[in-house]
Formats: structure tokens, sequence, C-alpha cells
């Protein structure tokens, strides 16, 4: 045995020697690197093979047993036609195409749609049709067509209306039904479609357009709702999550459930959908856009427009949205329109734009409020978007201003015991104070809402609060009783951040707090969206708007209270009169005089669809009840009549269409009914759907994770105990 | 001085004899110190690999204790709070930072499942046990009761349940239901269907994630287990 002294011999450096050294040194490095990176590859295909060991029965359990690609309903990213039936598993067949015709003639607009869906197959079927519409849309007519016949369909209460498609649907009869699963959200169901039939649903639908004033000029937007995406998916920090929203009256005829597995049909068949707008401002036009689609637009004359898409037709994977901006100086100060009712009354509709010089009026002070959800759902790009809304917003405070700042999630804080002078020592470390906040937890917005909402109105300032969150709550209905009773002079304006906000919520929560909704869809938007807002929370309001309607008439307006007015917005009044005749008069406090504006009764021009509107109106004001407490029965007693006489779609009634003449064979199968099955909703752009709260934890993963990480390391361990100090002398 | 003498290692395992005939540098073979030395990074990282392999492996395998735990010990800590809400305290605190009280016990004792439902079915709160779904009718009332839980604690047990079984709940008002499961199936997590409130029966609907063995939390897909009052 030689001794260390023999080893360590140390040769004369020589360049010869070195390069030796080198070259092994580099062997060595490389043979490191390739055995990390075998490592690596063994280790990322054994988990490979343990994940899909263990997953097998999961994706077993969804491939289709047709060979189609199988489409998880959470995929479905707009309205699809689902066909049901006995042998087949349902999937989702596309309509054929819908056509939709929309009519605007100054502020209204008169939407048609036509759904024309087909039955591909040889047996007999039932389609459900789940779809968007606008919000504020009075759906008041409905016609099935079967080849050349047309049968009208006619306003029933929902229960008497569902049963009387299942009557139809048993008897081997078609028939429609329409219901209505939130405001904007609806249900087509067609019975015994027939083998290689076409049957056609046509809705008509009516609506008042949004109008602001930006920079004096008047501008129009009218949005149809084809997206039924983005919806809540809780990511990361889903244990922290408020889940699990539920609205109320989400029941629906289980009869008319869809059962997976639901097939992606083939891109090429996905529903193309066809938009034409015959476009009739009243006034000369300046400008159409259309943000999100390639139009064509045809000029007719000053004031109408004709717009087509370029590409014929689309797939329904995109919401569509024209605005057009009036000519300067065009822009009306007053519209009406009112129609005859049946009843004899008259009804009217009025737009009315305050004239804008009371804008250069000195600006009353204002105390803000901010309200900034920091809850474990605004977590990611949602938190840093409403961190930099709110530091904008900050920094756009006058000397004279008070404000305040409320961060909550699981519970509650301000930043100042009260609302402080926005001076600069203050904003600064307001701005500081907002950059350091983090979201994490629970979502109580109650608490929020009522800290913000408590505090000395004051008559000499304007108080606002203004609100940043996603709104995934599920208790709406809750906030909305308590911004009611709580609002008091204060007004409540919802900023929606996020991908998917609940901006059923937030448009809902701005309406009861007299105040209004922004959104903010991406972080590049942020100054844009607040910028307008701002601009609209600075200008002097108009405040306390009375409504004078002609002496001796009787009347009933909606809504009832008139919002303060801020700047660049309508009022907008729907109302039924006994007479025809005679001088409205609007006034309201602006600033430090009283605006006052005088309309003639015999001005106005002759629209249609007047009452429909009206009615609608009155509907959503009953249906506002529900917040404050009214007993449902009571709502529901007033709506259905009132529903029913002006032909509307509400949550209480829905339209059916039967054709009297039986159309399948008493012993051909249809669907079958008794079978319990789903249909995938929560289709909407606007995710007013709630979720099933989530039911899993990630311990088998951590479990799984955990086991393979302590076996490599102790196999890693065990070859570094074993192996000799140096290999290659052991040989 | 013996040439063998000048040779490095002639007990080498290596060693030839020829080196020194012709100790050329070239064949003199690198100093073992140099190679010791050289081969330290190495097995350096090596050890630091192992090391971290190591603390990885108990962080999540801390975690997946944890979250049992968590299930486990909220439990008993709940059980508490359940004989204080019988003996009439309104929203009994299971701890004192809670934001949640037992609202109902469920038994399946056909399964020997048991647990104590708490209000609110929040990611936060079914973390500690099956959670009642605000909004949906109070569990033993009339109406559908929803209750969710997650499949790898509290409701791992739903995955056995059969049409017909037994279900038992007792209330706050110290009374018990039984309902008899009807229908089990899988559905989207946006197919809020089955929160329906149409029946004037009582019904229980309990919700869990699908796939029982799926590894990971978040995937579209629930169980639902309704039952109907026997």
């Amino acid at each position: 045995m030689n001794t260390t002294a023999d080893r360590t011999v140390r040769l004369p450096d020589s360049p010869h020697n070195k390069r030796i050294a080198r070259g092994q040194r580099l062997v060595d490095l490389i043979a490191y690197l390739l055995l990390m990176f075998a490592t690596a590859l063994g280790f990322s295909v054994a988990l490979g093979g343990v994940v899909l060991l263990l997953a097998t029965p999961a994706s077993a359990a969804q491939s289709a047993e047709t060979g189609f690609a199988e489409m998880k309903p959470a995929d479905a990213r707009q309205g699809t036609l689902l066909f049901r039936g006995d042998q087949v598993p349902s999937f989702a067949v596309p309509l054929l195409a819908t056509e939709v015709d929309i009519q605007v003639s100054g502020p209204l607009a008169h939407t048609r749609v036509v759904q024309t869906f087909s039955n591909p197959s040889d047996a007999w079927y039932e389609g459900i049709y789940v779809f968007p519409l606008p919000e504020n849309a009075a759906v008041n007519r409905l016609r099935m067509r079967i080849g050349q016949r047309v049968i009208e369909a006619e306003v029933q209460e929902r229960a008497q209306a569902q049963a009387t498609y299942r009557k139809a649907r048993e008897t081997g009869q078609r028939a429609a039904l329409l219901e209505q699963e939130r405001p904007n959200m609806f249900t087509t169901s067609v019975a015994n479609i027939g083998p290689r039939e076409q049957i056609v649903i046509e809705l008509e639908y009516r609506q008042t357009l949004d109008y602001r004033q930006v920079e004096g000029t008047g501008r129009y937007s009218l949005r149809f709702p084809m997206v039924v995406g983005p919806r809540y998916i809780p990511g990361a920090g889903a244990d922290d999550e408020e889940v699990g929203a539920v609205a109320a009256g989400a029941s629906v005829l289980d009869a008319l459930r869809i059962s997976p597995p639901v097939v992606r049909p083939d891109e090429h068949l996905l529903n193309p959908v066809r938009i034409r707008v015959s476009l009739d401002a009243g006034v000369p036009i300046a400008e159409v856009r259309s943000p999100f689609h390639a139009v064509q637009v045809i000029r007719d004359g000053e004031q109408r427009r004709k717009i087509t898409l370029s590409e014929g037709n689309t797939p329904a994977n995109r919401d569509f949205e024209l605005t057009w901006t009036l000519a300067a100086g065009s822009a009306p100060a007053a519209t009406l329109f009112a129609e005859p009712g049946e009843d004899g009354r008259q009804y009217a509709l009025l737009t009315l734009m305050p004239p804008a010089p009371f804008t250069t009026t000195a600006r009353l002070p204002r105390e803000v409020i901010f309200v900034i959800d920091t809850s474990g759902s605004m977590e990611g790009e949602s938190i840093v978007q409403a961190r930099e809304a709110l530091a904008m917003a900050l920094r756009r405070l006058d000397p004279a201003d008070r404000f305040n700042v409320i961060e909550f999630n699981s519970d509650s804080r301000a930043l100042f015991d009260s609302a402080q002078a926005a001076s600069d020592g203050n904003i600064h470390h307001a701005v500081r104070w907002v950059e350091r906040l983090r979201a994490n937890g629970g979502t109580e917005m109650a608490g929020a809402l009522k800290k913000a909402l408590t505090g000395d109105a004051s008559s000499d300032r304007v108080r606002q609060v203004i609100f940043l969150t996603d709104g995934a709550v599920g208790n709406e209905q809750e906030l909305f009783a308590l911004i009611q009773q709580r609002l008091g002079a204060s007004r409540l304006f919802t900023v929606g951040i996020g991908s998917a906000p609940n901006s059923h919520f937030m448009r809902k929560a701005a309406e009861t707090g007299r105040g209004s909704f922004t959104y903010i869809g991406k972080v590049d938007e942020v100054k844009a969206r607040m910028s307008e807002l701002f601009s609209r929370l600075e200008a002097p309001m108009l405040k306390n708007i009375e409504v004078r309607w002609p002496a001796g008439s009787t009347v009933e307006a909606w809504p009832a209270h008139i919002p303060d007015l801020y700047l660049g917005e309508p009022v907008v009044i729907a109302a039924a009169l006994d007479i025809a005749v005679g001088k409205i008069e609007i006034s309201g406090d602006a600033g430090d005089f009283r605006w006052t504006s005088t309309v003639s009764l015999g001005d106005a021009n002759a629209g249609t669809g007047i009452g429909s509107l009206w009615a609608r109106q009155k509907i959503d004001a009953l249906m506002d009840r529900l917040n404050s407490g009214t007993p449902e029965d009571e709502v529901r007693a007033a709506v259905i009549p009132l529903a029913i006489e002006h032909q509307l779609m509400s949550r209480y009634t829905s339209f059916v269409a039967v054709d009297r003449t039986p159309a399948r064979p008493a012993d051909a199968a249809l669907d079958g009914g008794a079978m319990p099955t789903k249909l995938p909703h929560g289709w909407n752009y606007e995710a007013v759907f709630g979720e099933l709260p989530r039911g899993a934890t990630d311990s088998r993963w951590h479990l799984l994770l955990g086991g393979i990480a302590l076996l490599l390391s102790l196999a890693l361990w065990v070859t570094l105990r074993r192996q000799p100090t140096n290999p290659s002398l052991a040989r | 001085m013996n040439t063998n003498d000048f040779c490095h290692d002639r007990g080498y395992a290596e060693f030839l004899g020829v080196e020194c005939a012709w100790p050329a540098n070239a064949n003199l073979g690198t100093p073992r110190a140099e190679l010791v030395r050289r081969h330290t990074p190495a097995r350096r990282l090596a050890a630091i690999a192992a090391l971290t392999l190591a603390v990885t492996a108990c962080w999540h395998l801390g975690q997946a204790g944890y979250i049992q735990a968590k299930a486990w010990f909220a439990q008993v800590l709940i059980a508490d709070a359940w004989s204080r809400t019988l003996e009439g305290e309104r929203e009994a605190r299971p701890w004192p930072w809670a934001d949640t009280w037992p609202v109902a016990r469920l038994r399946v004792p056909g399964r020997h499942a048991e647990a104590y439902v708490l209000a609110g079915a929040s990611g936060r709160t079914i973390a500690f046990g099956p959670g009642y779904m605000f909004g949906t009718a109070l569990p033993g009332e009339r109406g559908n009761s929803v209750i969710g839980a997650h499949r790898d604690t509290h409701f791992a047990f739903l995955q056995w349940v059969r049409n017909g079984d037994l279900i038992e709940l007792d209330t706050q008002g110290g009374t018990t239901v039984r309902y008899r499961v009807s229908n089990t199936e899988v559905v989207d997590k946006s197919d809020t269907r089955v929160l329906a409130q149409g029946s004037r029966t009582r019904e229980l609907t309990l919700i869990t994630c699908y796939p029982f063995n799926a590894l990971k939390a978040g995937g579209p897909l629930r169980y639902v287990v309704t039952a109907r009052e026997a």
C-alpha cells in the first residue's frame, strides 16, 4: 500500500498537463450534465406514468363511445344546441344558422333573432338551446315556423307554459318553449323535431340603447351578446375563495335536463351568426364603429347606415358591439317617442340630455370613499389592475376633497379612522398603503359596505363610494338590501375588475346605489376607463331631478325614482299616461342653479314597442322589490298579469307554441322523457351564474409529489454513500 | 535514487510497470488529490440535490398531512360547538376566530361515515367540514338542502354510496331526519340546476368533486348525490 504522500505527488505544471486536466474536467462536466438530464428525464417519465396510471379512470370516463371529440360542458364558449335522445348520448348539434336583424331608430332598437335548427339524424329529437340576450331586452314575440306554417306563441305563466309544452311533447306535437333563466339568459326548447327536419324559431325583442355624451357629442352603443364564455375558474388560492354563488330561482323543469356526455361539433360546424343592422339615428351620423368584428357600412344619406358583417357570418364566440357617434352639434337635447296602447293609455319614452353649460360651474367638493376588494379571488392580474386604478384615482383628487380607503377580504380595514383631506401628504401615504395591498382571504363584502356607507352626509359635499371588486359573492340579494338601507345621500360606483367579473351584481349594485358601473377588462384599459369614470365623477351632477307631468293626468312612470345624473348621462323615463297632449317639465339642481327643460307631448315621434319597454321597466322595478324584502308571492302576483297583458317574457312567464297537428307517430320513440339529464350552463358572458362548490383538495397531489421526492432523495443519498471517493481509481 | 522511486504509485491498480521505463508525463495519470478535488463539486451538487429533494418531500408531505389533519382535527372542535348548539346557543363558533358554525350532523350508518356540517360552502369552510350552501333550504327543512365537501376528506365515502342508502341528519333543533339516496350523477360545476329549490319535500343534495381518484383539485366535474326524505 502506498502512502498518501505518494499519491499527492505533483508534477511540474506543464502546458500539456494542464490541457489534459482541462479535458478531463470537461468530460466530467458533460458526464455530470448527462446524468442530471437522465435523472430528470427518468423523474418526469416516472411522474407522468404515475399520474397517467392514477388518472386513467377519469379520462376513460370522459371519452365518449361515439368517437367524437368529447366536449366538456365547461369548454363551451358559446350558445349551443343540444339534442337529447334515447339510444345515443346527447351531443351538440350546431344551429344551421342564427340570423339577427336589428332595426335602430333613434334610441330604440328592434331585434329579430331567427334560430334555424335542424335534426340531421333519423330519430325524433328534442332540442334545447341556451343563449344570451341583452340585459334590458323586452322579449315580446315568438314564432315557430315549420315549412310554410307559422305558429304564433303565446305568453303563459311559467308553470302552465311548461305543462302545455310537456303535454304537446308527449302527444307527439311539435312545440316550442322560451323561458327566462336570468334577465339576460334564455332557453328555447323545441320538441319533436322530425328526422331530417328543420324548425325555425323567431323571437323579437325591443330595447333602449345605451347613450352617453362624450366631449359634447352623443354616442350610442348597441351590443348583441353571443359569448357565453369566461366564467369563474377557481384559480390559485382557491382555498380561501368564495365559490358557490347561487342566485335564487334557478329552478327549471327537470325533464329538460340534458345529460353528458356532450360532443364537440367540428370546428366548421360552429354556430354561424349573421348580423344585419339597419341604422336610422334620426340625426346625422359622424362615425360608426364595430370594435370586435369587421363590418361593412353602407351609407344611405346623412342619418342612415346599413351594417353587415364583412365575412357574411361569424362564429358565435364574441359579443357584437356597434357604436355610432352623432355629428357634432346634432345630438338631440331630448327625444320623445309615444305609442297609443290597447288599454287606451299613451305610452311614452323620454330621453333627455341635460345641456352641457352647467359643467363649467364650480365643482362641489367631494368626499370619496374607495373600497378595494383584496379577497383571494382578486389574486393575480385583478389585484394589479385594482391597485393601479386606485392609485390613479387617488392622484386625481382635489385638495378640497376628502377621502378614505377601505380594503376588505375576510374582514375590512380602513386607511384612516375617518375621511381625511386630500393633502399631498395624505395622498402619498395612501398610495404607498395601496401598493402594499395583497389579495388573500374571503369576501366579506357586507362589513366593508357598511363601513363605506356610514359617515356624515354633509350637504355641502358630494359623497361618493367607489367600489373596486370582481363581485365574486353569493349573497347578492343581501348586499342589495344593505345598499338600499344604508345609502342615504351617498352614491355607489362599482368598478368591475378582472376577466369575468360578476357584472350582474355590479350593475345592479350601482343601480341600487344610484351610481354607475365601469368595467375594466385589461390592465391597459385602466387609464382610459378610470379617466372616463373620473371625468363623470368630477363633473357636478344634476341632483333631485323632478318630473312634472301635464296637469290633470294620471301617470305611471318608471323608474319611479330618477337617479342623480353625471356628466354625459341622459335621463330615460318610460311612462303610461291617460292623455296625449300637454307638457312635461323636468328640473334638477345643477350646482348653483336649477335647470329646467320642457318637452311637449304633442311633438312626440310615433314609436312602436314603447308599451313593451314600459312594461319591461315596470317588471324590473317590481323584481327589484325582492331586494327590499317583499315576499316573492306578492311580486309574482304583480308581474304575471302585467307580463301577460303586454305579452312579455319574465321570470314568471314563458312563451309557448304548439303545432296542433300531431307529428310524431305514437310508436316512434322520442328522447327519453324520464332520463334525468343535464344542461350545461353558465354560458353567458357576464358569468351571472354561480358554480357548484369545489370538492377536492390537493392533498393527494402533495402526497404523491412528496413520496416521489422522498424516494429520489433516498436513492440519491444511497448512491452517494456507496460511490467510492474516486470511481476511476477503484477500477 | 531508484528510477521506480520516481514513479508515481507502484501499488496503483493500473500500474503496468512500464511507466517507469518511460515515465512520460502523459502516462503518469493525475495525482489522486487533484482527482478528489475535481469530483467534489459534483458530489456536493448531488448532496444538495438530495437535500433539496428531501426538503421538497417534507414540504409536500407536510402539506398533505396539514390538509388531512385540519379536516379531522376541526371536526373534534366542531363536535364541542355542536353540543353547545344543541343546548340552544346560536351560531356556536368552533374556535374563536371561526367564521362558520355547525348547522347539522350528517351520518351514513351503512358507510360508517359521520361529519358535522358547517354553515357556508366556501373553500375556506369546507376545509374543516362539509359546508351547507347558503341560499338553499336549511338542512332538515323542506326544500333542497345542498351540502358540499371534499372528495378526499369528509365526502370520500360518497363514492361507495348507492341508491337506497340511508342518510341520517341531526338538525339544530335536535330532531333527526332520515333520507334515502335516490340518485347519483356527475355534472359540470356550472350546472347549478342541482341547486334548484322547486320541491316541497325534504331533499338533500351532496356535492363533491369528481373523479374521486383524481390527483389535483380544480377539475370541472362534480359528483352529486340526491336523497329524499324516507
